[in-house]
């Protein structure tokens, strides 16, 4: 009886899940495209990428673009949803009507993401560069200046903050008010019960919204492809590759230039390093605690 | 004082989150010309005369030329056969899991979680490679198929499963009901918030899914909204912004009206399972 009712979900998880993730890894190991059988290569996937710069020369292009993008996203990401939490928690009327407004850009596709900060961010006529220019500041031409790609692709993803802000709004109605009062009356400012009380007790929040967070800039894809869809721009990923994300480079060598082994040695290496990234922070949190 | 600033904080902080999606509903319904205006202009009005000019002609040419109305028939298709079967297949196993005790099963159940720690991206060509040995690339099958069970669903709806008391269940069996009367008559009606927050969660996933169906399909009569918005914005109507916004209209309407219907389960249900959409 468990067996029978399990078996739909088991059949998947064998046939979508557990058999492409071995398989992927095998892959890695050859010489393949979609249509023809794969040739066994060896580690010669793994080698190219990191050392033969004629057959993918940006690959460590898409690597440094990706840590930086991380970098600076989810840090950015996270402070504002710590920002917005803070403010819904101190007010009493309309906390659902704020909640909501701050909520509604996660729920959008990535693809109409794309699409609406694409003409945002227009040189000419987008309203990024109307508002700057109301308070006299200059237009930047974001899309299409290298230096300016990451932190126009990390502003959207704090805009999309909205999932990390409702965690950290929950994680603030978890301190016991008690706590506070505590505090208060031992003296403390709120800038005192800001760093003493809240941070400290936001602490497992902040590490899973951080984990959660890294492990998805690292992957970030949709949102490069739709932006630098069209114009014949979609092929770097970008002006001077400065949007090639590494899963936007991944995808160009399996469907674009149909290198399917190269893609999957590309996919265990950032697998390979989500892991290590998450240890080390697993890690640096149990140090922390101790 | 100090309430007043907040307030002020707040409201400037949704409007940074509102006016893109205000922004892009009044490009769509702004003839061509009008866009393009120095002074920023919220309003459908004529950019010389002032007067108010909204037009419907941009939704016109996305939903016919542009190929979305298809896609938003399809990807109302995908939805409506998608969400159901998968919720059902997750909610079965997720009972066994929490209910029906089988040899292997909490290893099994344990391998499962495993699986959910792999990157969807090191997933995608080999489970490409399995859907076209399948036969079912390039069709509405292949959107669906290679779908129809979420490992993360079956471990949020066996956490709540195991919530309702037992005893309920036990009685029930005593008294001669089978297994699976028990899961359709007492299980799954109890169970109502987290089949919302599932179903939800599902729709607005494959709702919005631009990866999976660019990889899967070729012919645009099957493209889905994201997909074929991607391809509108990839084409040379790309740099028409009134064409464009009509189509992210077209994408996020829905997923707001059902974000309006059910905010309170969608905000509750994310804070308690911490999920990523």
């Amino acid at each position: 009886m468990g067996w029978l009712l399990v078996t739909p979900a088991l059949v998947y998880f064998v046939v979508f899940l557990l058999y492409p993730a071995l398989s992927a890894l095998y892959y890695s190991f050859t010489d393949w495209n979609l249509r023809t059988d794969a040739a066994w290569v060896g580690l010669a996937n793994y080698a190219d990428l990191m050392f033969d710069d004629v057959k993918f020369p940006h690959f460590w292009k898409s690597v440094r673009v990706t840590l930086q993008y991380t970098l600076i996203a989810v840090p950015l990401t996270m402070a504002a949803a710590l920002a917005q939490a803070l403010l819904v928690n101190a007010i009493r009327r309309g906390q659902n009507l704020f909640r909501l407004l701050l909520f509604l850009p996660v729920v959008t596709a990535e693809a109409a993401v794309g699409a609406i900060w694409r003409w945002l961010y227009d040189p000419q006529y987008g309203l990024i560069n109307s508002v700057l220019g109301l308070v006299g500041i200059p237009g930047q031409n974001w899309l299409n200046t290298p230096e300016l790609v990451i932190p126009a692709l990390a502003f959207i993803s704090a805009w999309q903050c909205g999932i990390s802000m409702i965690i950290y709004l929950a994680g603030l109605k978890g301190i016991p008010t008690t706590i506070n009062e505590a505090a208060v009356i031992d003296g403390a400012g709120p800038w005192q019960r800001f760093w003493r009380v809240t941070v400290p007790m936001l602490r497992p929040t902040t590490f899973y919204l951080l984990v959660t967070g890294v492990i998805a800039a690292l992957q970030v894809f949709g949102l490069v492809y739709v932006i630098f869809s069209g114009n014949g721009r979609s092929v770097t990923g970008g002006p001077e590759q400065s949007g090639l994300s590494y899963v936007l480079h991944l995808y160009l060598f399996a469907f674009r230039y149909d290198a399917m082994g190269a893609a999957c040695a590309m996919s265990f290496i950032l697998l390979v390093f989500i892991m290590i990234v998450t240890a080390v922070q697993f890690r640096f949190v149990k140090q922390e605690a101790a | 004082m100090r309430r007043a600033s907040i307030y002020v904080a707040l409201v400037l902080l949704s409007a940074v989150s509102v006016v893109p999606f205000l922004w892009m509903l009044a490009t769509s319904v702004k003839h061509g010309q009008d866009i393009y205006t120095k002074v920023p202009n919220l309003l459908p009005t004529d950019r010389r005369t002032g007067e108010w000019a909204a037009t419907l002609e941009n939704y016109d040419y996305v939903l016919g030329v542009g190929g979305l109305g298809t896609a938003f028939v399809n990807s109302v298709w995908v939805c409506l056969i998608l969400v159901p079967a998968k919720l059902l297949v997750d909610a079965l196993a997720a009972y066994a899991f929490a209910r029906i005790p089988f040899p292997g099963r909490d290893k099994l159940f344990v391998v499962l979680l495993a699986g959910m720690m792999v990157p969807a991206i090191t997933l995608l060509i080999p489970r490409l490679h399995v859907t076209q040995a399948l036969g079912m690339f390039d069709s509405g099958w292949g959107l669906i198929v290679p779908n129809i069970a979420s490992v993360l669903d079956i471990f949020l709806l066996r956490q709540f499963f195991l919530t309702i008391p037992a005893e309920l269940e036990e009685a029930a069996l005593i008294d001669g009901a089978g297994r699976m009367r028990v899961f359709w008559r007492i299980v799954l009606p109890l169970s109502k918030p987290v089949l919302a927050v599932v179903t939800i969660t599902s729709f607005l996933f494959h709702w919005n899914d631009l990866v999976w169906p660019l990889v899967v399909l070729n012919d645009p009569e099957l493209y889905t909204l994201p997909l074929a918005l991607q391809q509108l914005v990839a084409s040379p109507d790309g740099g028409r912004a009134y064409y464009i916004m009509a189509g992210a209209t077209l994408a996020v309407i829905p997923v707001i009206a059902v974000l309006l219907v059910f905010q309170r389960r969608i905000l509750q249900g994310i804070a308690f399972t911490g999920l990523k959409a």
